[in-house]
């Protein structure tokens, strides 16, 4: 090749074209908005829950500008691919336009694209907030992963429920998550939300329910061989007369398997009368072979029990009540055994009445 | 004497004698060319298997109740599916492979920094790659490429040995980086200071370093769970006191660069076709060199946007989701660059023009869609679903892997002389592309939905699409038949190229297709940048390179 080569000498004018298919392009663009502010999503996917709706927004707000942009990425590739093709005319060594670069328009497109990602910082956030300051002290209910089946615990009612997870509408829900075994996910593609269920470890996700219906919970954590069945629970969203009946319905139903445990003890546990001290030494001879002074993501077989009766996100007991001291004392004395492990009774434990308030005022001070 | 003479010019031209024997010329090769084809080879055949994988998938998934195989068996198949593409395809076909390939040619060098530890580094490749592969005889592993524990401490025997087979790539990725970070600061030709390396250069100086510092913890993650699975020692087993969230935070620590490991090169590979058919310059050369410098250290600092929905600290999260947002902007850059590249160029549609065009359309839908994944809000919906699976193969199939094609049809006369066959590889595009779309658009919206990833079975509200998609599939599976017979036909039948079949400007197309074995017989100055057309060629020296003179005798030869 001889040089200079054949250059094209052509301005680097835009011209007609370019300004006719950028005109073409900002329709399109407008339209893709106009489509995705428009979108229906909500007929193919109801909200449930009140945040679902912000995360739609959030949805659609990207969807719409990143629609937009591709419009024009891809628009002007296919322009100037069409456009500045080398046609047999210009002869094996003609060369294009040769431009090194253009300041302007390269710091144009830094500084649009960086504030772009400013204002979607913001968006994010703020929405991100909307989905953590959900009310604090809702309706406390825990789902427990397992190989390959969600259980579900609540207050008042002992033991797990294992079929369906019933919530009442509009009424806030703080939902704990953890699991038997290995990791799962807890997704219900109708709230928009999910989170991991990892083995000691507890997880919260915090929402209101906004809309009445049945929804499919689905583990999104691959888990074993039958992870793929792991999509045939419900989460039912209820009025709260319906949802209290079904309550009632689990309150007998596991009221009556727990009658069947052994009552060790019997005698009625004065926990005013607790002595703190003497809750230690019982804690050094008769529970650190299960349990450790620490956070309750420690575990030895049983959880760390730091703060188990102050810290308002330890989870609830191993039979799914709250942990107050009145709980505490119940499955010291009673004992409990179920899908997410077992504590043994005082008959078991030789822990006496006072024993007991003993060790609930011990476990009291641990904050 | 001979020393004193040869240094007189400043440069020694120090040429050891080509080996003879068939043994050390192919097979324990010290040659940086011959290495990289082997790494091409080696990388292809893995990329077979896996393709047979995927088929497997999409076949199953012909049916929302699947039928075609157990459902254990396909979680071993996506599981070796999805780490042989990563760890035995992309991977060592960007780094080993066209790295070794033309990057030493295009800085003007006669070998990479050390031989040896290249040919050793390729070795240990295809012995882990078989390794991975046979842990089908024992149970292969079922948790997906990621292997998150307890349930990785579940699987089966193969799941051993799939940690082992992947520490031993880490081990030979490790040394591929080491090896080419000091090739591109100690071996540059005189002259070819930073600013005038080609981009694809600069893409392999992003990514060694990755290569080099993230694997390491990958390894560290990996030796881990092999003395937990076999000696029992409690490292993520939450029971024993384990935290099964460690493994998430060592494996992303790696694996988010790594993802920058498999699409850097790429960049770079579509920054030296695109100039070259447009006839134009790169646009805007040092701010697409500095982004992937840019996106290379930002990739360290992003990992736990894939742990959004795992349990950490909600604040910790929102600097993770920021600085996500903000590695948009580099990537921007280059995509805006390579956009404007074409402008006022006079484009040829070889095929390798037509895959790297196809890249910058079908790389930018997956940078949208991460971006969307990295908004946390938006994440907790689809984390775990099939929008993730769509974005990942947008990226890397659509972004890597189209990329790789580009570079096959580009480089191959480089590597063998003759030219792939352009009909051919125009149906092996258009045919993939379209099977690539059809196959991977409809999953976005099947995430939304509702659809989770790694399921055997599926809600039956789904089968509509998944059948489509499957159906695609076998179109862009056809498509890479198309390609295979493409290369084993033009091998032998191919037209000769020459030495610079599509009047590309950088080093590589300035000496013989294929280059001797010593690259260079006078190691050439550089005075500019390769991409201005309108410029005589910036480098001296190379006078002798396509003439039938003997190379300076061997000085010190050993």
């Amino acid at each position: 090749m001889s040089f200079p080569l054949v250059e094209n000498r052509a301005q680097p004018g835009l011209g007609a074209g370019f300004w006719t298919v950028t005109a073409i392009l900002t329709v399109l663009s407008i339209a893709a908005i106009i489509f995705w502010v428009t979108f229906p999503l909500e007929k193919y996917l109801p909200a449930a829950i009140v945040t679902a709706r912000q995360v739609d927004f959030l949805f659609r707000f990207m969807a719409a500008s990143g629609s937009a942009l591709y419009i024009f990425v891809g628009g002007y590739l296919v322009y100037f691919t069409i456009a500045f093709r080398a046609k047999p005319s210009d002869g094996p060594d003609a060369i294009g336009l040769q431009i090194h670069d253009n300041r302007k328009l390269e710091f144009w497109w830094t500084v649009i694209p960086s504030l772009f990602v400013i204002l979607l910082s913001v968006v994010s956030v703020r929405i991100w907030y909307e989905i953590m300051l959900e009310p604090q002290n809702g309706l406390v209910v825990e789902a427990i992963g397992h190989q390959f089946y969600f259980s579900f615990r609540y207050p008042q009612i002992n033991g797990e429920v294992t079929d369906e997870m019933h919530l009442p509408l509009n009424v806030p829900v703080t939902l704990n998550l953890t699991s038997a075994d290995v990791i799962h996910g807890f997704w219900v593609p109708a709230m928009r939300l999910k989170n991991d269920t990892v083995p000691g470890l507890v997880t919260t996700i915090k929402f209101t329910p906004r809309l009445a219906g049945r929804y499919p919970i689905i583990c999104t954590q691959f888990c074993g061989v039958l992870h793929s069945e792991m999509d045939k629970q419900y989460l039912v969203i209820e009025p709260k007369p319906a949802f209290d009946k079904w309550f009632a319905m689990w309150q007998q139903k596991n009221a009556r398997a727990s009658n069947a445990l052994p009552a060790a003890g019997g005698a009625a546990i004065a926990l005013q009368s607790g002595n703190a001290p003497a809750g230690k030494q019982l804690f050094a001879q008769k529970c650190t072979a299960c349990h450790k002074v620490a956070p309750f993501n420690q575990v030895l077989v049983g959880p760390g029990l730091l703060g188990v009766l102050h810290d308002s996100a330890h989870p609830n007991l191993v039979n799914g009540q709250p942990a107050t001291p009145q709980n505490v004392a119940a499955i010291l004395q009673n004992g409990y055994t179920g899908s997410m492990g077992a504590m043994p009774n005082a008959t078991a434990n030789g822990l006496s009445a006072t024993d007991i308030a003993n060790l609930v005022a011990y476990l009291d001070t641990l904050k | 004497m001979a020393v004193a003479a040869v240094h007189a010019g400043g440069i020694a031209d120090h040429i050891h004698p080509e080996p003879q024997g068939f043994v050390r010329r192919y097979v324990f090769s010290l040659d940086h060319k011959i290495i990289g084809i082997q790494y091409i080879i080696t990388a292809f055949v893995f990329f077979m298997l896996s393709g047979l994988l995927a088929e497997a998938i999409r076949t199953q998934l012909l049916n929302a109740n699947g039928g075609f195989i157990a459902p254990d068996t396909y979680n071993e198949v996506y599981s070796v599916h999805g780490s042989a593409m990563v760890w035995l395809v992309i991977i060592p076909l960007l780094t080993g492979g066209f790295g070794n390939l033309v990057f030493p040619l295009q800085i003007g060098a006669r070998d990479v920094a050390f031989p040896w530890l290249n040919m050793l580094s390729f070795w240990i490749f295809p012995v882990a790659g078989l390794m991975l592969f046979s842990s089908f005889l024992m149970g292969a592993p079922t948790a997906g490429w990621m292997e998150y524990p307890p349930v990785s401490l579940q699987g089966a025997a193969g799941t051993s040995m799939w940690a082992a087979a992947i520490f031993l790539v880490g081990v030979s990725s490790t040394m591929t980086g080491i090896n080419f970070v000091v090739t591109i600061l100690k071996m540059r030709a005189p002259g070819m200071t930073f600013t005038r390396m080609p981009l694809f250069c600069w893409g392999q100086f992003a990514t060694a370093p990755l290569l080099m510092i993230a694997t390491t913890a990958l390894a560290a993650a990996l030796a881990a769970l092999f003395i937990e699975r076999q000696f029992g020692v409690p490292f993520y087993d939450p029971t024993k006191g384990g935290s099964p969230v460690m493994w998430q935070h060592m494996f992303w620590f790696y694996s988010h660069p790594a993802v920058y490991i498999m699409i850097l090169p790429a960049f770079g590979i579509i920054s030296e076709v695109l100039p070259t058919f447009a006839r134009k310059p790169i646009f805007g050369y040092k701010l697409i060199a500095f982004s992937s410098m840019a996106i290379a250290l930002a990739g360290f600092m992003v990992w736990a946007h894939h742990m959004f929905t795992s349990g950490l600290a909600p604040f910790l999260q929102l600097p993770f989701m920021i600085l996500t947002f903000a590695i948009g902007v580099p990537t921007g850059i280059k995509i805006f660059s390579w956009t404007a590249t074409l402008f006022g160029g006079k484009i040829h549609y070889t095929t390798a023009m037509l895959f790297a065009i196809g890249f910058v359309g079908l790389f930018t839908l997956g940078g949208i869609t991460g971006i969307f994944l990295a908004a946390i809000p938006f994440d907790l919906h689809v984390h775990g679903t099939y929008f993730v699976v769509g974005h990942l193969h947008y990226v890397l199939v659509g972004g890597s892997m189209m990329a790789v094609f580009a570079g096959m049809y580009y480089w191959f006369p480089k590597m063998s002389g003759r030219l792939l066959n352009e009909t051919l590889g125009k149906w092996h595009f258009w045919l993939f592309f379209i099977g690539f779309n059809g196959t991977f658009i409809p999953m976005h919206w099947l995430g939304v939905l509702g659809m989770p990833r790694e399921v055997a079975t599926y809600d039956p509200q789904f089968q509509f699409w998944n059948r489509f998609e499957s159906v695609f599939s076998y179109l862009m599976a056809f498509a890479i038949l198309i390609f295979f017979a493409n290369v084993l036909w033009s091998i032998r039948n191919g037209k000769r190229s020459g030495p610079n079949p599509w009047g590309a400007r950088t080093l590589e197309w300035q000496i013989p297709s294929p280059p001797h074995y010593y690259n260079f017989k006078h190691i050439p100055t550089v005075y500019g940048l390769p991409y201005d057309f309108s410029q005589p060629l910036p480098y001296k020296g190379l006078e002798e390179e396509l003439t039938d003179s003997p190379p300076p005798v061997g000085v010190g030869a050993h």
